[in-house]
């Protein structure tokens, strides 16, 4: 009998597996690494110093304008304050919650991938996807970085597995060394098409 | 709860299957929620019916009166939860842009070609002292290609399952993730499987599958909106996550019901590793404890540096029975570091 229960345990689970359909839309596309690396105009290391919640010209929308003391730079130089603009954010009784868009307080250590259109304010890449978050857990350990990165030119092609003994959280200066070879691999890759016309 | 050391057999099989492809992974929903004081409320609506108005705008593909109909056929599909007393009320087309603060809930087509990776986005507008939403404003990005076709049209996203999805936001869900992702051989990422509307990041053009909700997304409705006549026909599971002893937060905690196969989830945000996961049908679960380490945990915690990835995926140890009416005893799953 209690062979059988564990039998009919294991054949509904690949029933659920099998009968996962793929895909299903929502909002945003993902990502990966790489892609971040390449459509990013600047990547920085900083540390959030100010938030000022707003309302938008035409008061339509809160949105926050969040300044970063940037420590390094990995890609591009948009100077050593940059303010970005994020939406959603808290005015007196109200709150604005904008879905996806990151939170960030001042004190956070962050990793940013920001794009820009224009002279406008840089705004984080695929909402929350572009926000890496410095972890710092003890004056012994090393800086980690979360969440686990996920890039099709340094990992090998094929299913994303939670709980992969592989895949931890990387040290500050592992994740940097990783976006620093991306940004030169996908430079180099641009430099080569533009030889070859 | 039913002992049963031969469990931990079952959960090796099921690792190893998991970690092969047999078994798509699962995960749980998340509602949305405001500190007042020293507690958290769910963030949710008081005055119902939810009344909503829609743009009068269509793009190529879908016109104002084709978006108003899988707008409508999306509030629809989550009204049409018996489990849940949550309902809407359409107030008629506008013209006008969303507004955040004018008490009018606007959902229609916004281009954005700033944000290349957004379909659709639901911002709230919340009274912080109370909790209640007292408005949420939706744009589809028409910066994408869109259908309204029945079966859908490749290479367009399919309107009607992006609108559930933020819709379910609407409501005051937060996303969940029962879904995976692939790395392509030609670079890039793309997902496989989703068996959750509110998965935050699942996408395929064409698609339409998303047009149905999923046990995990009418489990988080109606936890949020409960039907009162149904309520004492479900029950909760309950207990704590712990890593050497430690609580550990952001654990996904998964319910799988072994009469109904339905997979209803829950995450580990209390300050001892504590857990709920409500709404469940009354059954026998096995739970199985993972981390989120395969997707921004920006998307599911606000607080995301505090969520611990470093672990391997585990069991409870035994099957777990849950109550209708009631809840479980406190169960606590050991994990263990990578």
């Amino acid at each position: 009998m209690r062979r059988c229960v564990w039998l009919v345990a294991v054949a509904l689970f690949v029933v659920i597996g099998a009968g996962v359909r793929r895909a299903g839309a929502t909002m945003v596309v993902p990502a990966s690494l790489d892609e971040l690396a390449a459509g990013a105009v600047a990547i920085f290391h900083g540390r959030v110093a100010d938030v000022q919640p707003r309302w938008e010209p035409g008061r339509r929308r809160i949105e926050s304008f969040v300044a970063i003391e940037v420590v390094d730079y990995l890609k591009g130089n948009l100077g050593p304050l940059v303010v970005i603009r994020v939406p959603g954010g808290e005015l007196g009784p109200y709150r604005s919650i904008v879905v996806g868009a990151p939170t960030l307080t001042p004190g956070d250590e962050v990793i940013l991938f920001v794009g820009a259109n224009g002279p406008s304010y840089p705004y984080v890449l695929g909402l929350d996807q572009g926000v890496f978050r410095v972890v710092r857990t003890n004056a012994r350990q090393p800086s980690m970085v979360l969440p686990p990165p996920v890039a099709s030119r340094t990992n090998a092609p094929g299913r994303v597995v939670r709980g992969d003994p592989q895949r931890r959280p990387p040290t500050l200066e592992a994740f940097v060394s990783q976006v620093r070879a991306l940004v030169e691999q996908v430079a180099g890759g641009a430099r080569a098409v533009g030889a070859s016309r | 709860m039913i002992a049963r050391k031969t469990l931990r057999g079952l959960a090796a099989w099921l690792a190893l299957a998991y970690t092969v492809g047999v078994v798509s992974p699962v995960e749980g929903y998340l509602k949305f929620g405001t500190r007042i004081g020293d507690r958290i409320v769910s963030l949710r609506w008081n005055r119902i019916p939810v009344r909503y108005v829609v743009g009068d705008l269509g793009v190529v593909g879908v016109s104002a009166d084709q978006l108003q109909g899988a707008v409508d056929r999306a509030f629809r599909t989550w009204e049409a939860l018996e489990t849940s007393d949550i309902r809407f009320e359409f107030a008629g087309v506008t013209s006008a842009a969303a507004v955040q603060g004018d008490g009018v809930s606007t959902l229609g087509f916004t281009n954005r070609p700033d944000l290349d990776r957004v379909l659709g986005q639901t911002s709230f507008f919340i009274d912080t002292r109370s909790g209640e939403i007292l408005e949420a404003d939706i744009f589809f990005n028409s910066a994408f290609q869109w259908s309204v076709a029945p079966g859908g049209e490749p290479d367009r996203f399919d309107l009607e399952s992006v609108a559930l999805h933020e819709i379910g936001h609407l409501l005051g869900l937060g996303h969940s993730a029962i879904g995976e992702t692939e790395l392509r051989p030609e670079g890039g990422r793309r997902v496989l499987a989703a068996g959750a509307v509110m998965f935050p990041i699942a996408f395929t053009a064409g698609n339409i599958s998303a047009r149905e909700l999923k046990p995990d997304d009418m489990a988080g409705a109606s936890d949020l909106y409960p039907n009162g006549a149904l309520r004492g026909r479900t029950g909760s599971m309950s207990g704590r996550v712990t890593k050497n002893g430690g609580a550990v937060f952001g654990a996904h905690v998964i319910a799988f019901n072994l009469q109904t196969a339905a997979l209803v989830a829950g995450f580990s945000v209390e300050s001892d590793g504590g857990f709920t996961v409500g709404s469940l049908d009354p059954g026998v679960y096995i739970v199985r404890v993972e981390p989120i380490d395969d997707a921004s945990v920006e998307s599911f915690f606000s607080d995301a540096a505090r969520v611990d990835v470093d672990f391997l995926v585990s069991y409870y140890e035994r099957l777990v029975i849950v109550p209708g009416g009631g809840g479980t005893d406190r169960l606590e799953v050991k994990v263990t570091g990578k």
